[in-house]
């Protein structure tokens, strides 16, 4: 059986949707974030207790008087334990998910009913969509959203549509086909059938259908916890962490009540809203007698004018708790309005130079007109006084004519790209063809033609006269006149079939960054020297707008952020090209504070390299449960905030924290098993991350015993004992570096594996077990590295390695995103001479382990307490 | 277009009550509301080719074996307005369909049906639902009523389809509900009604809207018999007033005798026989229809008229003993003729003696004989036999 590569296949194809679709993603990503903040602030608003009171009173308007006050103690239980805020955007989490899967589960469910080819063809898709597990969907959304809730509601949407669209389909079909005849036959059209009589006898299956689009949706909160979804969630996924019953049973409560309350109401809601269930609660009603109170329901007027009057309280209060808080961004508006006129010519570096500024200047303040112009009228226009700035002038050969002409009339701001350069181009896959000189005697495979552009161009001119001439291609190959776009197009034909292909190109351009291309090399020099782009103003510009004559004399671009610009401007499309510029300043932050900033005061010591204080934004930083990373970051945490810093902890899994560190929505993380344990990682995202250097080590990783069992010292002593320890070895994490060498090297190399079985854990898992054992006495063989405080609190054996199967020793690294040295220079400074001695980890450790998770704060105090001087040791000022 | 009816003829012999004056107004200009031409309706594949192989003189059977299925074969028929017409069959005799071309809610696949003129199948499906709104309604064996909306609501359906304000639709609805003896139901549900009930709510909501004609898909078929018998009554009621026209479908032959102005009896998608009750009843075409009116309630269904002969002598009849008219149920005539020791007369309207019925008559007819071989016997005991054996039946 030849092995396919499906999970290749479906790689690239994940790969390909993400470099080709990225633009869709984000749009998707920022309307389902703008969704979800826009509920999760609505949600939050209120007085947690008030807001209780008015999810109360839905609940007896639905259900009746004892469902109300029920309802009010569980919400009020969740507030008590503190929950509250967690609960809420887990709310928020699965009524965004419900939304947005019920607006695609009806209508299909409804199309499905009446066309039995999209019932055929829906079936199996939602039947895979369901059985495939959830988490896998997450893989994916982390590529395609990065960590938060955006994957997490992507994956539930995903899980929770096929009941949606079945129970729609199923709740139209069930209605009696008698039914559907006699609405037809008394001419009712197929759109009133289905408003008239179809849906209202559905919707008690349909309000079935949400119901359970609402409970797969909750069931999917952990999952969408452990890629950064937050909420109850979250709780949960960092009480499974920790193994901490208390905050995994008050998390899951609290999703239980939620989950309660979100099943009656949906199912009162259910048959408030259906004839047909209106009319059997009446009769149950009637026939219930006694105990009137529990079953009394308000009146829908009476349930809306008190939600109503409790919603106002509840806007009232947060509208007086909120006041103030709105103070204008940094940002500065410098421009007040004023006009300044950008011409451009339509060179792809033109347009994207042009919208850059016209994007810069108009967040500044600045009013920006954009114009388009032909080369000659756009100098003739600033010459005129007409326009203010250009941004593309190739100087001093490409425009030479024109500057000659006008020079006296314009200023030159300085070039912001150079040098460019004019050259012939040739696919890579081209092979033997590398400078212009080779090019002779291939004229059959390049079918003698070389790709030209408009004939006007001072490039074909030179091209023409006198580089073909230069290396005697003249006679060989014929220059075909035509026009960039045309040209572009050709190369793009030509590429996709991988024909060989000669283009007129230039330096920078975008095909650069979207085609692997060749730029044939110019020996003998006939293209002469490369021009600078240069950014012209009109006399008298720099006197009128010194900051913006300021900015644009600082402008720099390199090829790298050039073409990168020019190819989101690309795929955007035209007609979008500012769309484009704001979609890469996001992605690019800094460079707008870089390029034209803003004033504003930070102190000298804290201020990044775009001038602001480091301080002011929080910083993101992720950990897992593991105990060195805990004591470290909890360390750093308490340390930071000494110095004026905010942190975000993040609890995440390994694969993950990589993937959000390397797209920058993780600041930094402290431990980085690197060169060996998280190797995969680092190989992977390694170019998109900051190495700020080890802070402790050598670490080793061993396989360790109990000291009862007495004649287990080196791993070959593990063979033939099997019995004794169960035949297990017990594992932490499956997928980490670690627990691969210990089944593809370890065990293979000391003859174990046919004998032991490594069992796939966690690593409080792991240390849970080792307790049980270790009080009882039993042996076991646990997974284990040094440091660990695990080697104080129990007597163990560190199994020898005299085969070296575990490698050598890692160091504890601090890894950050690749933005952070510039972002945080003086942080990086501190992390990069940050070391910690094993005496110092191991206490600290040992006064976490002590205290108990959901403590961390107070030991590292009592830690810092009896270790005066490590605040000035670690962030010396 | 008018179509003077080829059964005008026949018409004469139809002798049951009203049914007379209930035609008298549309008798000059003999319009048929409704025409069936040469319908078919073909289930399965190649359609077009089935029908070829069916005017042909195929059966069912051979297409059967095709995966086609024949529903409706070569149905042609009219119904003149203010008439009954009744399709009378078993069930898979095609009869359901036939019924729900008429209204277009199935399409031919042959043959075409007209209605006031209108070729139904050539119209757009806009238009078609126009008709079925406003001309064309429907009654329901299992009443399909709908059970999220009140009786009134039901009953006022088919206007709030055609957009009839609230006022309006629900001041009509009332109307046709008082019409149908639920005046004080309007605000009740349908599944707090009794089965004959809901069937009447069935027939408001079908006569709320005014249709002309009324397809009736053996809407009282569900019914126990003694409310089914109670409907009947009710409709014939309602006919007299309202003089709608009505295509009616049953599986039942006395139900079909009771109500059917003109009946069609329908066997594997064929139409069998067409005419009267008496035709039907008296001049079966065919096995088939002959071993199904055997357990027909003749004495029920026949009139005076059918059975009565000539005047045998000049004054015969004349005297001041009981009579009874043409359309007298032969049940009845018995029991006058239990009375009278010589053949009972029959007079007409004005009085005058239009016919006689000898006793020994009655006896044989009862008995499922045709009156022209009803001979009596010479015998002296044998006519006393033929007594006993009256008093038995």
């Amino acid at each position: 059986m030849p092995r396919l590569a499906l999970g290749e296949w479906v790689d690239s194809a994940v790969d390909w949707l993400q470099s080709h679709l990225s633009w869709l993603f984000d749009a998707i990503s920022s309307v389902v974030t703008g969704m979800y903040d826009g509920i999760s602030a609505a949600l939050t608003a209120p007085e947690p207790l008030l807001f209780a009171g008015i999810l109360a009173v839905l609940a007896w308007w639905l259900r009746g008087l004892l469902a109300g006050v029920l309802a009010f103690a569980g919400l009020a239980l969740v507030d008590s334990i503190e929950l509250w805020e967690d609960a809420m955007s887990t709310l928020s989490l699965v009524l965004v998910a419900t939304v947005v899967t019920l607006a695609v589960a009806v209508p299909l469910g409804i199309w499905a009913s009446r066309s039995k080819t999209v019932s055929a063809v829906t079936k199996p898709v939602l039947d895979f969509m369901q059985t495939m597990p959830a988490m896998v969907y997450l893989i994916p959304g982390i590529i395609f959203f990065g960590v938060g809730v955006v994957p997490g509601i992507i994956a539930t949407i995903i899980f929770a549509l096929p009941p949606g669209v079945r129970m729609t389909e199923l709740g139209i079909r069930q209605v009696d086909g008698d039914l559907v005849e006699a609405a037809e036959a008394f001419g009712t059209s197929p759109r009133d059938t289905l408003l008239r009589v179809q849906l209202p006898l559905a919707l008690p299956t349909i309000m079935a259908g949400v119901n359970q689009v609402i409970m797969l949706g909750l069931s999917m909160v952990v999952i969408a916890g452990m890629v950064g979804g937050g909420g109850l969630g979250g709780a949960v996924y960092r009480a499974i962490g920790n193994v901490d019953i208390g905050l995994g049973f008050e998390a899951g409560v609290s999703i239980v009540i939620l989950a309660m309350y979100l099943d009656r109401i949906t199912g009162g809601l259910g048959r408030q809203v259906s004839p047909l269930g209106r009319r059997a609660a009446a009769k149950a009603r009637a026939a219930a007698g006694g105990l009137k109170v529990w079953h009394h329901r308000p009146r829908p007027v009476v349930a809306v004018a008190g939600v109503l009057v409790l919603a106002l309280v509840a806007g009232g209060l947060s509208l007086f708790g909120g006041a103030g808080k709105d103070a204008t961004a940094a940002g500065g508006d410098i421009g007040q309005g004023r006009k300044v006129t950008l011409g451009y010519i339509p060179w792809d570096e033109g347009i994207a130079s042009t919208f850059l500024w016209k994007e810069l200047l108009e967040r500044r303040g600045f009013e920006v007109d954009a114009q388009q112009y032909e080369a000659g009228a756009l100098y003739t226009g600033m010459a005129n006084g007409q326009i203010d700035v250009q941004t593309d002038s190739w100087l001093p050969t490409t425009h030479a004519t024109y500057w000659k002409k006008y020079q006296d009339r314009l200023e030159d701001l300085g070039s912001w790209y150079g040098p460019t350069s004019l050259e012939l181009s040739v696919p890579s896959y081209v092979k033997g063809v590398d400078s212009l000189a080779d090019l002779k005697g291939q004229a059959g495979r390049f079918k003698g033609r070389i790709v030209g552009i408009e004939p006007s161009a001072g490039e074909m001119g030179l091209l023409k006269d006198k580089v073909l001439k230069e290396y005697g291609l003249d006679g060989e190959y014929q220059v075909v006149d035509g026009s960039t776009p045309g040209m572009l197009a050709e190369l793009k034909r030509a590429y996709a079939k991988k024909e060989p292909i000669v283009t007129t190109l230039w330096s920078p351009h975008w095909a650069y960054s979207s085609y692997d291309l060749k730029k044939l090399k110019d020996p003998k020099g006939a293209w002469g020297k490369g021009d600078g782009v240069h950014t012209l103003a009109r006399k008298g510009f720099a006197q009128d707008n010194p900051e913006v004559a300021k900015w644009l004399k600082g402008f720099r671009m390199s090829e790298q952020q050039l073409t990168d610009l020019e190819a989101t401007i690309q795929q955007t499309g035209k007609g979008k090209e500012q769309q484009a510029v704001r979609t890469w300043l996001d992605e690019h932050k800094d460079l707008a504070e870089k390029w034209a900033p803003a004033p504003g005061g930070a102190s000298a010591a804290s201020r990044n390299a775009d001038g602001e204080d480091e301080r002011t934004r929080p910083l993101n930083v992720a950990w897992f449960p593991w105990e060195e990373d805990i004591a470290a970051t909890y360390l750093w945490k308490a340390v930071l905030e000494r110095r004026g810093y905010r942190m975000n902890l993040q609890q995440f899994e390994v694969g993950p924290m990589y993937a959000a560190l390397s797209r920058g929505q993780i600041d930094v993380q402290f431990d980085g098993w690197l060169p060996t344990t998280q190797k995969r990682y680092w190989d992977a995202y390694g170019d998109k991350l900051a190495d700020l250097g080890s802070w402790y080590g050598p670490t080793s990783l061993e396989i360790a015993v109990p000291d009862y069992v007495k004649d287990v010292h080196s791993l070959a002593d593990l063979q033939g004992k099997a019995d004794r320890f169960k035949g297990r070895i017990v594992g932490i994490e499956p997928g980490t570096e670690t627990m691969n060498i210990l089944k593809e090297k370890v065990l293979p190399g000391y003859g174990l594996d046919g004998e032991y079985e490594v069992v796939d854990s966690s690593t409080p898992g792991m240390l849970a077990e080792l307790k049980r054992a270790y009080a009882r006495k039993e042996p076991i063989a646990v997974m284990l590295w040094t440091p660990h405080w695990a080697y104080d609190e129990y007597g163990l054996t560190k199994l020898k390695d005299p085969k070296k199967a575990f490698g050598g020793g890692d160091r504890l690294h601090t890894v950050a995103s690749k933005e952070f040295p510039r972002r945080y220079p003086q942080l990086t400074k501190w992390f990069k001479d940050f070391t910690l001695t094993e005496k110092q980890l191991s206490g600290l450790e040992n006064e976490i382990q002590r205290r108990g998770s959901g403590h961390e704060e107070e030991a590292v105090k009592a830690w810092m307490d009896r270790n005066p001087g490590i605040v000035d040791t670690m962030a010396p000022l | 277009m008018f179509l003077c009816s080829t059964f005008a003829n026949t018409r004469s012999t139809v002798c049951r009550a009203g049914a007379t004056d209930r035609h008298a107004p549309t008798r000059e200009v003999y319009v048929s509301r409704l025409q069936a031409d040469g319908l078919y309706k073909v289930f399965g594949r190649a359609p077009d080719e089935a029908v070829r192989r069916l005017a042909a003189g195929a059966d069912r059977g051979e297409l059967r074996a095709d995966g086609t299925t024949a529903a409706v074969i070569d149905a042609s028929f009219t119904v003149d307005p203010g008439q009954i017409f009744v399709v009378m069959g078993l069930s898979g005799s095609g009869k359901s369909t036939l019924l729900r071309m008429l209204n277009g809610l199935l399409e031919p696949t042959a043959g075409r049906v007209l209605f006031d003129g209108r070729d139904l199948t050539s119209l757009p499906a806009r238009e078609l639902r126009q008709v079925r709104a406003t001309k064309i309604s429907m009654v329901f064996q299992h009443f399909a009523l709908f059970p999220h909306r009140s009786v009134l609501e039901n009953a006022a359906y088919g206007l709030e389809v055609q957009g009839v304000p609230r006022a309006e639709r629900e001041k009509r609805a009332v109307e046709a509900l008082e019409l149908c003896g639920l005046g004080g139901w309007a605000a009740s549900w349908p599944d707090e009604l009794s089965g004959g009930m809901q069937q009447r709510v069935g027939l408001a909501r079908a006569l709320a809207t005014d249709a002309d004609l009324l397809l009736m898909d053996e809407s009282f078929s569900a019914l126990d018999p003694l409310i089914r018998r109670d409907m009947q009554d009710q409709l014939l009621e309602l006919q007299k007033r309202l003089k709608k026209t009505i295509v009616f479908i049953t599986h039942d032959l006395n139900e079909a005798m009771r109500l059917g102005d003109r009946i069609a009896v329908m066997r594997d998608g064929r139409i069998v026989q067409l005419g009267s009750a008496e035709d039907i009843l008296l001049r079966p075409e065919g096995e088939y229809v002959a071993s199904f009116i055997q357990d027909v309630d003749r004495s029920r269904v026949l009139t005076a008229a059918a059975v009565m002969t000539e005047p045998e002598r000049d004054g015969e009849g004349e005297c001041d003993c009981p009579s009874v008219s043409p359309d007298t149920p032969v049940a009845e005539v018995c029991a006058v003729s239990a009375r009278v020791p010589h053949p009972v007369a029959v007079r007409d309207a004005d009085g005058n003696v239009a016919g006689t019925v000898p006793r020994e008559r009655l006896v044989a007819f009862i008995g499922g004989q045709e009156p022209d071989d009803a001979r009596p016997v010479p015998c002296a005991w044998a006519a006393s036999a033929s007594a006993k054996e009256a008093a038995h039946a």
